[in-house]
């Protein structure tokens, strides 16, 4: 029901940069995540969309409207918060009934509104109950129903599942999905978890550092990263770094070794230092086929994959297998580290250095 | 349009919640700091004229100074008294369980409901030699010596200050530590000094300056005190020599100027003394490294620890109890013959009068004080508003009553008493509003707030139905902290004019008349009065913390 648009937007608190520069459109309708490691930003991003912060620069759009000074209370854009946030001194039904009640709707549609949305949520029987009796999976599906009937056009979620235990996420993300989905609200859903957004969004933004790094389909992100940054954090990747001898339909990349692998075709010129990112997932480990040799640290079972770590070439990869194969390694084998060349994918190197790109603070 | 709806409406816009916060803040400086303290700057002013009346007089400049030394020497003594037996006790009551223990705790607080007035009124009584005045049977009369008795009367107002602030502190270090020490091979006594105490510094410096704020700054009790076994005109402290300045005819030349002078005094030394002990008690070590663990152990076992409880309660009971509660053996005293009870009932609702204007002022101004320094702690002014909210509070009453009632005459802004009274009073009381309820916000997360705001409400509204619902105890606690505090204020009224009729100056003057039985009643009704409110006090705190 509403376009959020956020136009470079920044905000300083003393020295540390929260948002420096972020852009991001979120059209009617989408439910968008805001995916980014601690400290990126996301918070903050997400608090000047529900107008509880003043960027110091930048503006936000609902639907073309400059609402960047508008205060929360006129927005519609309800808040969902990590820690629930229910009032403690009312009950379930006192909860969701508060945006009808504060914004004085008639009396009979305010009740049929929390009605229908406590049926949704699978809490009607427990409408009577205070917050502080029910399960945080409870709570957590309490305050989003206490959203929803609020007539809000757009949600923001801040890490709504972040407190409650694998399973329950699981279970409730789905869904959070569908029911935003079944009301067509406009959603910005923010989180550290990769793995939730990639389930639960039509788009991710990766956030890093303040800015946006990038914006696409679960799929695109994950399999077209734009920067080293995203392809190691959705889904972590494998890095080999050197300079580019032939390009074409593929890219060989040679090390000072002499060692060389192949990667997608790239338009970095002959003779460049580049990183070529391979995801953990599409590394293979075996005998003879591969680019380079390594030996095997450690093997871990972590169920249906198998998680192995070999140093090769001064440096440490990993591969993930399916769990059938965990009887082939064992530390100290000697093992041929490849990959199939579609799925090699060639950045420049970063100009700080592959380390500093990488990390997460 | 209703009203709520319209201030709703008004609250969203930004520049009248700033312009709200902006009056409340000027409300608070000119009405509560500035009048505290204006006694300094009319003394920067009129230098000239004070040190030809009093600085000048030797004889002036001598008493002034004695009161001021014994003010001073009294709350040292007293403050570490209140240490050496209030940590005993505070270490039962957090870590002994035993039957009447709640009963115990109710005990310990109880000097905190007895209006200092009818406390001094009560000790004068029971261990001094009051003059020509009949006595109920079992008063001692043995403390002939006035530094004594007041010692004693400090000791019991600022004894639960003590045993409070330490077991606050004592309850949120985990005992586990201690036990860690022992299985260690430290003897009992060896791991709660070297372990537990040196966790203890912020229980230390909080009950440290309670303690000695109360015991420099309280004037009607030991006024009263002193009063009681005739001994006022000759015995001072700070405060008490503004009280008895302000009595009729004390025979002084330039009493104004002497008020002054003392006022002035006080309100500085107060303030720097009270910097110096938060730095040095922030920065001084015991050596806790040392210890004798032949000693300790022995120390640990046996009879010494179960000699060390008793103490405690023989302490409590022969030095707080007993003398606090023996005003009300004056009810086996018979009664004189005709009596005029009109004059208490005047003076009770007087009092009742002045103390409930106080309490909805001190609610009205002071919750939105309170929101500005709990919700803006990022800001700079609201920082350098709640370090202020304290002075008030270290600023001898007397010495406030005086200087605020030398704010509001000197240019006749105000000359109605009871005006006067109100605005001394709000002075004193509102930071205890102010204090509870800042604490009380800072607990509640601002999630509650921005989700309600999100959700559509305005931030008045959001006020309304989320906050205050929350916060509701502590605004009531504060209240009552308001209401009962005005109610037994003597050194303010005082020193604003002794002739306004609040109870504790008709307890004065009553005891001055000689008229002890009806002082004890008078005394007996103030105290009753008190302690319902504490113990309505009492339910709202421990239902608060049961809650959410």
């Amino acid at each position: 029901m509403t376009v959020v648009e956020m136009q470079d937007l920044r905000k300083r608190y003393g020295k540390t940069v929260a948002a420096d520069g972020m852009s991001l459109r979120v059209e009617d309708g989408e439910y968008m995540c805001i995916l980014g490691p601690t400290g990126a930003g996301k918070t903050t991003a997400l608090r000047m969309a529900a107008g509880l912060l003043d960027p110091d620069r930048g503006k936000v759009l609902f639907d073309g409207t400059d609402v960047t000074r508008v205060e929360p209370e006129y927005r519609e854009a309800a808040m969902l918060s990590q820690v629930y946030s229910l009032f403690p001194h009312m009950d379930v039904n006192g909860n969701v009934m508060y945006g009808p009640r504060i914004k004085k709707w008639h009396p009979r549609e305010s009740e049929d509104v929390a009605h229908n949305m406590l049926e949704m949520v699978h809490l009607h029987r427990r409408k009577d109950a205070m917050p502080n009796e029910l399960s945080g999976g409870m709570q957590q599906r309490t305050a989003l129903a206490r959203a929803l009937a609020s007539g809000s056009k757009v949600l923001l979620l801040d890490e709504p599942l972040r407190a409650l235990d694998a399973r329950l996420r699981i279970e409730l993300r789905r869904e959070i999905r569908s029911l935003v989905k079944a009301m067509g609200i406009t959603a910005i859903h923010v989180t550290h978890d990769q793995e939730e957004a990639m389930v639960i969004a039509d788009r991710v933004a990766v956030l890093r550092k303040g800015r946006v790094e990038q914006v696409g389909t679960p799929r695109e992100v994950f399999d077209n990263p734009l920067t080293p940054f995203v392809a190691n954090f959705v889904g972590q990747s494998n890095f080999f770094i050197g300079k580019v001898v032939s390009s074409g339909e593929e890219t060989v990349v040679e090390n000072e070794r002499g060692v060389t692998v192949r990667a997608r075709p790239s338009p970095h010129p002959i003779g460049s230092e580049v990183a070529v990112a391979v995801k953990v997932g599409n590394t293979t480990l075996k005998l003879d086929e591969g680019f380079f040799l390594g030996r095997v640290e450690r093997v871990l079972y972590e169920g249906v994959t198998i998680h192995v770590d070999v140093m090769a070439e001064g440096q440490r990869c990993s591969a993930k297998l399916p769990n059938r194969k965990f009887e082939e390694y064992s530390p100290g084998d000697e093992v041929t580290v490849g990959w199939p060349p579609s799925e090699a994918i060639v950045f420049a190197l970063p100009p700080g250095g592959l380390q500093e790109e990488l990390r997460l603070d | 349009m209703s009203l709520t709806k319209r201030i709703d409406d008004l609250s969203s816009r930004r520049g009248v919640r700033n312009g709200w916060f902006g009056f409340i803040t000027i409300f608070f400086l000119s009405f509560i700091i500035l009048p505290t303290v204006y006694v300094l700057i009319y003394g920067l002013a009129d230098f000239q004229n004070l040190s030809d009346a009093v600085l000048g007089e030797p004889e002036v400049m001598s008493m002034i100074w004695g009161a001021v030394f014994t003010s001073f020497s009294l709350a040292l003594l007293v403050t570490i008294i209140d240490l050496v037996i209030g940590l005993p006790m505070a270490w039962i009551m957090v870590r002994k369980d035993f039957r009447g223990k709640r009963l115990l705790d109710t005990l310990i607080d109880m000097p905190l409901a007895f209006p200092t007035a009818a406390l001094g009124f009560s000790i004068g009584i029971f261990w001094g030699l009051p003059v020509d005045a009949p006595v109920p049977p079992g008063a001692l009369g043995i403390v002939a010596e006035p530094y004594i008795l007041i010692m004693l009367l400090h000791i019991i107002f600022t004894y639960p200050y003590m045993v409070r602030s330490l077991s606050a502190i004592l309850e949120q270090i985990d005992q586990s530590y201690e036990e860690a020490g022992m299985t260690l091979g430290a003897s009992r006594l060896t791991a709660a000094r070297t372990i537990t105490l040196p966790l203890f510094r912020a229980g230390l410096i909080t009950g440290f300056i309670l303690c000695f704020a109360r015991s420099l700054s309280e004037t009607g009790g030991t006024f009263i005190a002193l009063i009681t076994v005739g001994k006022a005109d000759v015995f001072f402290t700070g405060p008490t020599l503004i009280a008895w300045l302000k009595q009729p005819d004390v025979g002084v030349a330039d009493v104004e100027a002497v008020l002054a002078v003392v006022s002035i005094i006080l309100i500085i030394t107060a303030i720097v003394f009270l910097l110096i002990i938060k730095y040095v008690l922030g920065r001084v070590s015991v050596p806790f490294d040392k210890v004798w663990p032949r000693w300790e152990r022995v120390l640990s076992r046996g009879t010494f620890p179960k000699a060390k409880d008793l103490l405690s309660f023989v302490f409590l009971f022969t030095i707080v109890i007993i003398p606090s509660f023996f005003i009300f053996a004056y009810l086996l005293v018979p009664a004189p013959g005709d009596m005029d009870w009109s004059g208490l009932v005047d003076a009770l609702s007087y009092s009742f009068m002045v103390a409930g204007i106080v309490t909805a002022a001190d609610i009205v101004l002071g919750v939105p004080l309170a929101l500005y320094i709990a919700r803006h702690r990022d800001k700079k002014l609201a920082q350098v508003v709640d370090s202020l909210v304290n002075v008030p509070l270290i600023v001898p009453t007397t010495a406030l009553g005086f200087s605020l009632a030398l704010f509001w005459t000197t240019q006749d802004l105000v000359t109605n008493l009871t005006v006067l009274v109100i605005f001394a009073h709000i002075a004193f009381t509102y930071p205890l509003v102010v204090r509870n309820v800042a604490g009380a916000v800072m607990e509640v997360d601002p999630s509650y707030e921005e989700a309600a705001r999100t959700l559509g409400a305005k931030p008045f509204g959001t006020f309304r139905t989320v906050l205050l619902p929350i916060i509701r105890a502590s605004v009531l606690a504060g209240a009552i902290l308001a209401f009962t505090r005005s109610l037994g204020e003597t050194g303010a009224t005082v020193a604003v004019s002794a002739e306004a009729n609040t109870m504790p100056v008709y307890i004065v003057n009553l005891i001055n008349s000689g008229d002890f039985y009806l002082a004890s009643i008078a005394a007996m009704v103030l105290i009753i009065v008190s302690f319902i409110f504490m113990l309505a006090l009492r339910y709202l705190v421990r239902r608060d913390g049961g809650g959410y």
